[in-house]
């Protein structure tokens, strides 16, 4: 028997259209994602240039499990449904008295559905397998066909997980009979997988993260997140313990959830039901046999056709629609769990290093869009639950021979999916509310929600609902419906890879809004409505062409479809439409032409060549000598109400060369200018397009002489849709690479190799090696000055304070318009801004320099915390390494950005980022971020405003790792050590993460190209384990001779070599390695307790016998692991009953190790170190023994993680 | 007001003519349309009631063109189709209200009283908070004909209404159709003669897409007096007699004896005694002659 009904499904399924639907929409998607992501649209789009082999065994299971994904979605209606089908069609009534074994029944159902997702998901590996190699696809991001990838990602990953869900669907779809709930419990358990994620994801818990992972994907990230793209490319997915387990346990669940579908699966007629309640005592029923004679005397009411009634009724309808979807307990899982996930977004939201945010209401709305996903499903879902209802109800016989009109009835589904969203809005409302009280804050900002979630975001879903409505009317097959959607909403924002770039041509795109304290949404809304809006025609020109094919009565055929259609588009409707669909168009080419038609506007393609036709232009320039700026005096006029700029300076330029120069090559930008030089000259080239004008000099520029540049720059109105001004109306903050000309050739080329050789460019180097001594000229910050004289008049409405570098000399009012004049009395380097804001300020001293912080009002909570950052940054700074060379420091708030930079004696500082931090002192509580960002940001005051890098490979650990490890080090004071290794393990991890993205290369600290991670992360891990290894004060006694020597120095200027050598100086030998693994080299450590034991002695000390592991690698710039120094240098240690050797590299280093006690302080359970000390290990496998005074409770090596070790858990072992 | 139906056909995507070349008129009163099971009655009463389309032909009802106005149909039609869902979760009472708003009634007052009635004509007053989903056959059918009244419809069809009823809900069922029917068109189909006979002044049967016959029951009957003869036979001389005369019906007798009706205008012969003829032996009449000739 198990064959019969076997076979019969597979026939089954081979005779339904879905099937071959579904198919063919998973081979179309995969096949457009590989070829994407192979380049296959470089030739009209921007190229996809990476390092990254896109078919590596990591690439292909990428993709095949991502896309499988959305085969989940398909489990209710195939896997589901197997059995509901028997009971939908009451076949169960027969079939259930057939003389088959409920073995048979059950096994052949769920085997044949498994077969067939298995079949479907098999043409996404066909789809990817073509993808890749179509033609025109780019063959440097393809290696060879390799089935092991494919075969992988299939059997350890994809068909478990098929199994797995398959059997919790199959079992709650026969259980409840209904389809709906195998989708809710899809929807859920991605959920559940997507919190417990979120949960799980710091560093300690990946182990059991990737245990508990139904996906299995955290099981295969904990073997494999750390690892360099070199890695990466190569190689396959290790099958090791953690993935076998997982994979073990979730086949388990399977087994057991299946199981539990035999147990409790009978051949009844009835669903199972489950109650909260009782069960109500039965009674014996009988109905009234007799009579039933009765006169009809109908009541007279009175009955109306008219529009107003027809109105009435809709909304009457939509009533009762609307309670359906309330009532249905999908809606209710959906929400509740949704409700979940916003509490854990908003108790996650703007949350850096464990430190909360103040829940202000715009971050509360923040959180809620984890409520997006739940909004959009549910319209998705509840457009073809509406639009089929009376269909599956099976009372359309009913409903469609009364009056009512169709537009009515299709109207109705429209109000009750928006009257949905409402309430789903207004759940994101009362949960922020609540979050709100429960955190002890009450500046709620009602207003501001209600704005928000009805105002805008509703636009938003309303233009989703009218296309799940006409698509669901269209389709008539909810859950076919909701597939198309989703695959619709997925699909849309990748379009752009495929060279569909402007919102203009996607459904419901368009620009978005955010809003931050001090400019409220600024002037995004606009743009945010105009372009809503007009998805608002669009969105109801899809809903004319659904009504037309609304299904009333029971038509057969689509041609019979077609037909109705044809006869329902009257002479009213069609005019409605042409309105409509004119409107829609209209605004289109209104939307079209302000972007691309009244504005210069670029496709990526287009910007990216260019930029190859800049480089081939210009480049031959870079060396051509040019005079040196060595003045500027501005004047800024921002007109607030119009977000108008107005500016006019002059630049003081010196011939600094040993040549005369006969040419000024002036680089701007757009806006419209006028330039005027001291000395006669030409203009031999002008250059509209890039920017990039020549002027020949009538006389020569000797050397020494000087000239000035008079010039004005204004911005080009603001128009529609549109905007020409970096000026906003509360928090403007510009600089003047933004604004003003610079002088000669500035870079600004194409980095990827790949991309570069298409264009026949050479490669590239990025930037010269530091030792290349013509290469010092510049420093990184500007290529056409070295340190200047700066003076600002900027002026701005009454009511705000304007703020420029330098001191304030004088200010005053003038026609309605204030005015501050800002003189520097030192030398500063060519980089400034300018700030206006309506500000409060805050006032200190210390020592004689004067404190100010310009803040918005309302965000006064952690001012002190910033003046103290200030005071200990400078002391720190000031004792360690040089005199602070102003006499005053401001920080300046700017609305948001998530970051604060540091410019001459003036700090602008992200509202969003540290303003409204709530730190919790308590020794739990997370770092300080903002008391480090402004220690790390005053340093820039040394580290980058004294002493400036070259603008060579390395220069920004002169800036960026130096002023991190003063954080550190000013932090540390103030935190303990013990709070240090928090923020050293999130360093570190964040190093270790982000290094696996690097796109082109990852040199050694010293010669870093300026990634984040190398110059932060990397950096500060490397000056703070420095100054554990050398000492504190040594390390800063070096930095202060180096910074003796280099400060304000003309070119040519310092490098990192120049700083490493000083430290090697003061390095003793056997510490030299060291500085060769964490500045010359990327060094990696892979330590680990192999064995501990401690044993009591007769004098109540402990003995504590150690067997650990030590061994380091380098990586290349690719990632690849190397174990040799020359030659084969490296040592090797083999395990016992292991096959594989430890490898490592010589080794004749000082490691730490530690053991640790527990003690009990008031309460909680605290660590307390027995013992610290570097050991010389030179061996992999290294016994050791030690004795300590108490007992101890956990040994390691390394413990506090100071060194580069990518499995930082096995460092330490409890006894 | 009358149902003038005039050439109508419609054929499916499979092939199936379900209605041939119809015509038909339907007055006053109650209509019984007679007819096997497959013979096109559902067919024909979902394009009356505006369900489908037909390929050609017209109705008219009245002065309404049912095919080019629906609307208007609609306004005075009741329709209770062979079967029918109720939305889950809802009681009679939301029901009705609901279904009274489909069909155009306004004030709150006006939905409350009507329903109110309804519900106490079709029994189901005491039960109006129940769910309808849980309602027994017979009172989801006296539901059935409960919304169809919201509207006071001129026009009635229900299709075959009284399958799967126990006696005395079919007679309570037959008695409100009957009451309702007296003013206006009820066009009632069935495959039980004996519905007909108890209610219609007018009936037709229907086979193949066909009208093969429209008569008043009693006109009918008359028709075959003394053309209906009968017969106790035994079970092994059935075939013979097949072959020899035009058998309508045979009935098993308690001793396995067959007792058969025959259809001739003169007696047969004289073991054959003259009956009464019956809605029954019309209805076979009908259907035989419409049977294809099959090969001898």
């Amino acid at each position: 028997m198990f064959s019969t009904i076997f076979f019969y499904e597979l026939k089954y399924w081979a005779k339904r259209p879905a099937t071959y639907i579904y198919m063919a929409i998973f081979f179309m998607l995969s096949l457009f994602m590989a070829a994407t992501t192979a380049g296959i649209f470089d030739s009209i789009t921007a190229t996809t240039g990476s390092s990254r082999i896109v078919n590596s065994p990591m690439g292909v299971k990428g993709l095949f499990n991502g896309l499988a994904i959305l085969i989940f979605f398909l489990f209710p209606s195939i896997i589901g449904a197997s059995i509901n089908r028997d009971f939908k069609s009451e076949m169960h009534s027969i079939l259930y008295s057939y003389p088959f074994t409920k073995a048979n029944y059950l096994f052949a159902k769920f085997f044949s559905a498994i077969v067939v997702v298995t079949l479907i998901v098999m043409t996404i590996g066909v789809g990817m397998f073509i993808g890749f190699r179509l033609p025109g696809t780019n063959s440097d991001l393809i290696i060879a066909f390799d089935i092991k990838s494919y075969f992988n990602a299939y059997w350890l990953f994809i068909l478990p997980n098929i199994l797995l869900f398959g059997a919790i669907v199959f079992a709650v779809v026969t259980f409840t009979r209904n389809i709906a709930a195998g989708f809710i419990t899809v929807i859920l358990l991605l959920f559940v997988q997507g919190v417990t994620e979120s949960l799980l994801s710091d560093p300690d818990s990946r182990y059991l993260a990737g245990l508990l992972d139904p996906f299995g994907e955290s099981a295969s990230a904990y073997y494999t997140s750390y690892w360099t793209v070199f890695e990466q490319n190569e190689m396959h997915i290790p099958i090791k313990e953690l993935i076998l387990y997982n994979r073990l346990l979730w086949l388990g669940v399977a087994s057991l959830v299946f199981g539990l579908v035999y147990k409790f699966f009978t051949f009844s007629q009835n669903a199972m039901s489950f109650s909260l309640f009782k069960k109500v005592k039965g009674e014996r029923s009988i109905k009234r046999n007799f009579g039933g004679i009765t006169k009809i005397n109908l009541p007279k009411v009175s009955y109306d056709y008219s529009i107003i009634q027809n109105l009435k009724a809709t909304w009457k309808i939509s009533n009762v629609e609307f309670k359906y979807i309330v009532k249905s307990w999908p809606f209710i899982s959906i929400v509740l769990v949704g409700l979940i996930i916003v509490f854990i977004a908003l108790a996650d939201v703007g949350n850096p290093y464990g430190t909360t945010t103040y829940p202000r209401t715009w971050l509360m709305l923040r959180g809620g869009s984890a409520f997006v996903f739940a909004i959009n499903i549910c319209t998705f879902l509840y457009a073809g639950m509406l639009v089929n209802r009376s269909k599956i109800a099976n009372v359309n016989g009913l409903e469609d021979v009364t009056p009512i009109p169709n537009w009515s009835l299709f109207l109705s589904k429209f109000i009750a999916i928006v009257k949905m969203q409402i309430l789903l809005l207004t759940v994101i409302m009362v949960s922020g509310i609540l979050f709100q009280l429960y955190k002890g804050y009450f500046d709620i900002e009602l207003g501001l929600y209600i704005k928000e979630l009805y105002g805008l975001k509703l636009i938003n879903y309303v233009v989703w609902a009218f296309l799940a409505l006409s698509i669901q009317t269209l389709i008539r097959n909810p859950y076919l419906g909701l597939f198309v959607l989703l695959v619709i909403s997925i699909a849309i924002p990748f379009l752009s890879l495929a060279g569909v770039e402007q919102a203009v041509f996607k459904y419901n795109e368009g620009p978005g809004f955010r809003f931050n304290d001090m400019n409220g949404y600024g002037d995004s809304l606009a743009n945010y409505l105009t372009y809503k809006f007009y998805w608002v025609l669009g969105g109801l020109v899809l809903m004319l062409i659904a009504a037309l094919f609304w299904v009333r009565g029971l038509p057969h055929s689509f041609i019979e479809r077609l037909m109705i259609a044809k006869a329902r588009f009257t002479t009213p409707m069609a005019i409605t439409f042409v309105l409509i669909l004119g409107g829609f168009l209209t605004m289109g080419y209104t939307i079209y032409n302000a972007t691309n038609i009244n504005n210069d506007r670029y496709s990526s393609k287009e910007v990216e060549e260019m930029t190859v036709d800049w480089e081939k232009t210009y480049k031959k320039y870079e060396n051509y000598a040019q005079p040196r700026i060595v003045g500027v005096k501005v004047n800024m006029d921002l007109f607030i109400d119009n977000r108008n700029f107005e500016s006019s300076g002059e630049y003081a330029m010196i011939n600094k060369t040993d040549t005369a120069i006969d040419s000024i090559f002036l680089n701007h930008n757009d806006y419209p200018s006028t330039f005027k030089f001291s000395r006669e000259n030409t203009l031999v080239s002008e250059d509209t397009l890039y920017n990039f004008d020549i002027y020949k000099l009538k006389e020569p520029l000797m050397p020494g002489d000087s000239m000035t540049l008079n010039f004005t720059v204004k911005n080009k109105p603001n128009t529609f849709l549109v905007s020409n001004s970096p000026i906003i109306e509360n928090g403007t903050f510009i600089n003047n690479f933004q604004l003003f000309p610079s002088l000669g050739y500035n870079g600004g080329e194409l980095t990827d190799d790949k991309t570069r050789e298409k264009y026949d460019l050479p490669p590239n180097k990025l930037k010269p090696h530091p030792s290349d001594s013509t290469a010092l000229g510049n420093t990184y910050i500007s290529k056409d000055s070295d340190w200047i004289d700066f003076e600002a008049t900027v002026s701005t409405s009454e009511d705000q304070i304007a703020i420029a570098p330098g001191y304030l000399q004088k200010e005053w009012v003038e026609d309605g318009r204030r005015y501050f004049h800002y003189k520097m009395d030192s030398k500063i380097l060519n980089f400034y801004a300018f700030n206006s804001a309506k500000y409060e300020v805050k006032k200190d001293t210390w020592n004689d320099v004067s404190l100010e912080i310009y803040y918005h009002k309302g965000h006064e909570y952690n001012l002190e915390r910033m003046m103290d950052g200030m005071k200990a940054s400078l002391a720190y700074n000031s004792e360690n390494f040089s005199p602070y060379q102003h006499r005053q420091l401001r920080i300046v708030e700017f609305p948001s950005g998530g970051f604060a930079q540091s410019f001459p004696n003036t700090i602008p500082f992200g509202g969003d980022t540290g303003f409204i931090a709530e730190v919790d002192d308590s020794e739990d509580g997370g770092i300080d971020y903002t008391y480090a960002i402004t220690v790390h940001e005053v340093a820039h005051q040394w580290w980058a405003h004294q002493v400036i890098g070259a603008d060579v490979l390395g220069a920004t650990m002169l800036s960026e790792s130096l002023s991190e490890y003063v954080a550190l080090k000013v932090l540390e004071k103030e935190l303990g050590k013990q709070q240090m290794r928090k923020f050293l393990r999130k360093s570190l991890d964040d190093y270790l993460l982000s290094r696996t993205f690097e796109r082109k290369r990852e040199k050694p600290l010293m010669y870093n190209d300026g990634q984040g991670y190398i110059r932060y992360q990397k950096g500060s891990l490397v000056f703070y384990a420095l100054s554990d290894y050398i000492g504190e004060d040594v390390l800063n006694g070096a930095l202060k001779t180096y910074v003796e020597k280099v400060k304000f120095q003309e070119p040519p200027y310092t490098t990192s070599i120049d700083m490493v050598n000083h430290i090697k100086a003061v390095t003793p030998d056997s510490l030299q390695y060291v500085i060769k693994d964490m500045f010359e080299t990327i060094t990696v450590y892979d330590n680990r307790i192999k064995n501990a034991k401690s044993t009591e002695l007769d004098n109540g000390k402990y003995k504590v016998d150690i067997e650990f592991e030590v061994s380091k690698y380098r990586n290349d710039d690719k990632g690849k692991q190397l174990f040799s120094e020359v030659g084969r240098d490296s040592i090797s240690y083999l395990p016992e009953g292991k096959t594989k050797p430890i490898l490592s590299l010589q080794l004749k280093d000082y490691i730490y190790i530690g053991i640790f006690t527990e003690k009990d302080v008031d309460g909680t359970m605290k660590e307390e170190q027995l013992y610290l000390k570097k050991h010389k290990v030179t061996a992999i496998d290294n016994k050791i023994t030690i004795i300590v005074d108490e007992k101890p409770t956990e040994v390691g090596v390394d413990p506090y993680n100071k060194l580069i070790d990518r499995n930082s858990g096995d460092n330490r072992q409890k006894l | 007001m009358k149902l003038v139906i005039t050439n109508l056909t419609k054929t499916y995507k499979n092939g199936v003519k379900a209605i041939d070349n119809l015509n038909l008129e339907i007055g006053t009163g109650m209509f019984g349309l007679l007819g096997p099971n497959g013979a096109g009655k559902s067919s024909l009463m979902r394009t009356i009631s505006t369900l489908q389309s037909p390929d050609s032909g017209s109705i008219m009802f009245g002065d309404i063109n049912v095919l080019e106005d629906k609307m208007a149909l609609r306004k005075v039609l009741g329709y209770l189709p062979q079967s029918f869902g109720v939305y889950p979760k809802m009681s009679a009472e939301a029901l009705l209200d609901y279904f009274a708003t489909l069909k155009g009634i306004g004030s709150k007052t006006d939905r409350k009283a009507i329903v109110k009635e309804v519900l106490d004509i079709t029994n189901l007053y005491d039960v109006r908070k129940k769910h309808v989903a849980g309602y027994s056959g017979g009172m989801k059918q006296r539901f059935g004909i409960a919304q169809l009244l919201l509207n006071n419809p001129k026009l009635i069809i229900v299709d075959e209404p009284t399958a799967g009823l126990d006696p005395a809900e079919r007679h309570r069922f037959l008695n409100v159709l009957r009451e309702v029917g007296t003013n206006c068109t009820v066009i009632f189909s069935t495959h039980i003669v004996e519905d007909v006979k108890e209610l219609c002044n007018d009936m037709a049967i229907l086979n193949g897409g066909r009208i093969l016959k429209q008569a008043t029951p009693s006109q009918a009957r008359a028709e075959l007096q003394g053309r209906i003869w009968t017969k106790v036979i035994d079970r092994d001389d059935l075939e013979a007699h097949e072959a020899q005369y035009n058998l309508l019906s045979s009935n098993y007798n308690e001793d396995n004896s067959l007792n058969i009706r025959v259809f001739s205008d003169n007696q047969p012969n004289e073991d054959f005694k003259s009956v009464e003829p019956q809605l029954d032996d019309v209805y076979f009449i009908a259907l035989k002659q419409d049977e294809p000739v099959s090969a001898v």
